[in-house]
């Protein structure tokens, strides 16, 4: 990594970290967006604690989307669950269809306003890229590699956890780096079933016509979502180096 | 010693194997030929049961192979195949402690293993031991293939066209640390190929196989004054046949008595490359040395046909 993109970098984390911790500071900024006096910087709570609920929500889905994901993909390429292909790609598939916004219409009466009902959208939105990737990873294994395993007598968990997974973790990461950022942008609908979240800034401003409220909103989550994009991206870089250059596909 | 008996693999009405039964004594070196689909690796694969027999058996030192659990028997049995199939997320010493970690070998008894097979197979282990199989050339692919395969000091190696991804001047000096190594450790080696050449180099018995069947399993030299049908004396080429069997030779068995003129033979070289130094250098006659580089006689152009002509 060259030096200017450490950099650059750096100063995005440092700018958000500022930002959420210290809103104030850049109310000269967002002045000339507010009309009538309004305020400038988002005063109906604490940014931090709604970046922070924002993160947990996000991370928490995508979490439960991987374990899921990852074990039907696992579960789907053994011998016994190679009849389930079709199945759980049609079920993963309508996961991904469905708008989250008519999930969350669909979870409130059944578990009520608050976080759940966005967990629950999130939840099935990310399955899909998780699923589809672990399948391409562990397929794409070479046939060699694991004939010479088996030939040396490993069992078939161990196979599993000591060739295949590793093998495939660069294509699982970018499954899962898709899943988290489509997620963040995606998260900011949970604030119209009163989820904690960035959303809430953003429909504050919406609601009050306060363009930088809406502007202060999109920009902690695009930030949010550069930087974990490109964790993940380093993190499957280097990955895919050691394995010689097995690109990671996104 | 390995003793295959009536083995077969039929998948449905198809016969990929049919009925096979040969011996291969231990510390011998079996070698199968024959074209691609005669059956070769799947007879191979049966031995190590990573594919089951339809019927017969194999025996390893006179014990039932169906009777030792699956991973167990591959424990004991090293396998090479074509491409070397290492695991590219492992470095050269983890990929070959492969075998030693599955038995639970400690971790300093491991460390020493892998150091020796990487002297053995002179690749400097502080050089080696941390790379990544990207990283290797092919040839130090290969060597590293067989070191994860000799990692648990089996008695016994299968071989699946272990050279086919070699250059043939690599290929060459990889046959010969084979052997070295073979002779060295009395490995049993059953090889699979379907380069005649290198059949005749290696085999110490040659099992010739054709649309599953085995047509003949017998000696180098056998198998070219005798060959039992038709099929495997064109593949052992009829042109070819005296230079094979000048290559089984060495100049030590045409030795004559006296000396001559020109730049020494040693007495391991084959007749056939002998035969070739000759027609190159424009001599009959060529002095030949031992090992220590003492002249002990000399080989002449008359006597080595007369090889090619009989048998060895």
């Amino acid at each position: 990594m060259s030096r200017g993109s450490v950099l650059l970098r750096a100063s995005a984390l440092l700018l958000l970290v500022a930002f959420v911790t210290a809103p104030d500071l850049f109310a000269p900024v967002f002045e000339p967006l507010t009309v009538n006096g309004a305020p400038a910087i988002y005063n109906q709570g604490s940014l931090l604690t709604l970046t922070l609920a924002h993160l947990a929500t996000v991370f928490g889905a995508t979490l439960a989307s991987t374990v899921v994901a990852v074990l039907l993909g696992i579960f789907v390429t053994r011998p016994m669950g190679m009849e389930f292909l079709p199945l759980s790609r049609s079920l993963v598939n309508i996961g991904q269809t469905f708008p989250p916004i008519a999930v969350l219409a669909i979870a409130v009466p059944l578990v009520g306003f608050g976080a759940k009902p966005t967990l629950i959208a999130l939840f099935l939105y990310g399955l899909l890229p998780i699923f589809e990737n672990t399948l391409t990873g562990l397929t794409q294994v070479s046939p060699l590699t694991l004939e010479a395993a088996k030939g040396m007598g490993m069992s078939p968990s161990r196979r599993l956890l000591e060739v295949e997974l590793p093998l495939a973790m660069p294509i699982i990461l970018a499954g899962i780096r898709l899943s988290v950022v489509i997620n963040l942008g995606t998260a900011t609908i949970g604030s119209t079933v009163a989820a904690k979240g960035l959303g809430e800034v953003i429909i504050a401003g919406l609601q009050s016509n306060n363009t930088a409220f809406i502007l202060q909103g999109g920009a902690v989550v695009a930030l949010l979502a550069i930087l974990i994009h490109d964790l993940f991206m380093t993190a499957e870089r280097t990955m895919a180096r050691k394995l010689g250059g097995v690109a990671a596909t996104s | 010693m390995i003793e295959i008996e009536r083995l077969s693999k039929r998948y449905g009405d198809t016969v990929v194997v049919d009925e096979v039964s040969m011996v291969i004594e231990e510390g011998t070196v079996a070698v199968v030929v024959g074209t691609s689909g005669a059956g070769k690796s799947t007879l191979l694969r049966m031995i190590n049961r990573l594919i089951e027999p339809s019927s017969g058996r194999v025996l390893i030192d006179g014990q039932d192979t169906m009777a030792i659990p699956e991973d167990e028997l591959r424990h004991r049995i090293g396998y090479v195949i074509q491409g070397y199939g290492l695991f590219p997320h492992r470095t050269v010493a983890d990929n070959i402690a492969t075998v030693p970690r599955l038995l639970g070998w400690d971790r300093k008894r491991i460390a020493a293993r892998v150091e020796e097979l990487l002297d053995l197979y002179q690749l400097d282990p502080a050089e080696f031991a941390g790379k990544y199989p990207h990283e290797l050339s092919g040839g130090q692919q290969q060597r590293v293939g067989v070191a994860r395969a000799l990692a648990a000091r089996p008695a016994l190696l299968l071989m699946d066209e272990p050279f086919g991804a070699l250059d043939p001047v690599i290929r060459a000096k990889a046959q010969d640390d084979l052997l070295a190594i073979q002779r060295r450790l009395g490995t049993t080696i059953v090889l699979v190929t379907h380069d005649m050449e290198e059949a005749f180099h290696l085999g110490d018995r040659i099992a010739v196989m054709d649309q599953a069947r085995l047509l003949q399993y017998a000696s180098p030299a056998e198998l070219l004054m005798r060959p039992a049908e038709e099929f495997v004396e064109r593949l052992v080429g009829t042109a070819e046949r005296p230079f094979r069997l000048l290559s089984l030779a060495r100049v030590q068995d045409a030795l004559e008595p006296g000396t001559a003129e020109g730049e020494a033979l040693s007495a391991s070289t084959n007749l056939r490359e002998a035969l070739s130094r000759l027609i190159w250098s424009g001599r009959e006659v060529l002095p030949v040395a031992d090992a220590g580089g003492t002249v002990i006689g000399r080989v002449s152009v008359d006597r080595i046909l007369r090889f090619g002509r009989s048998s060895a």
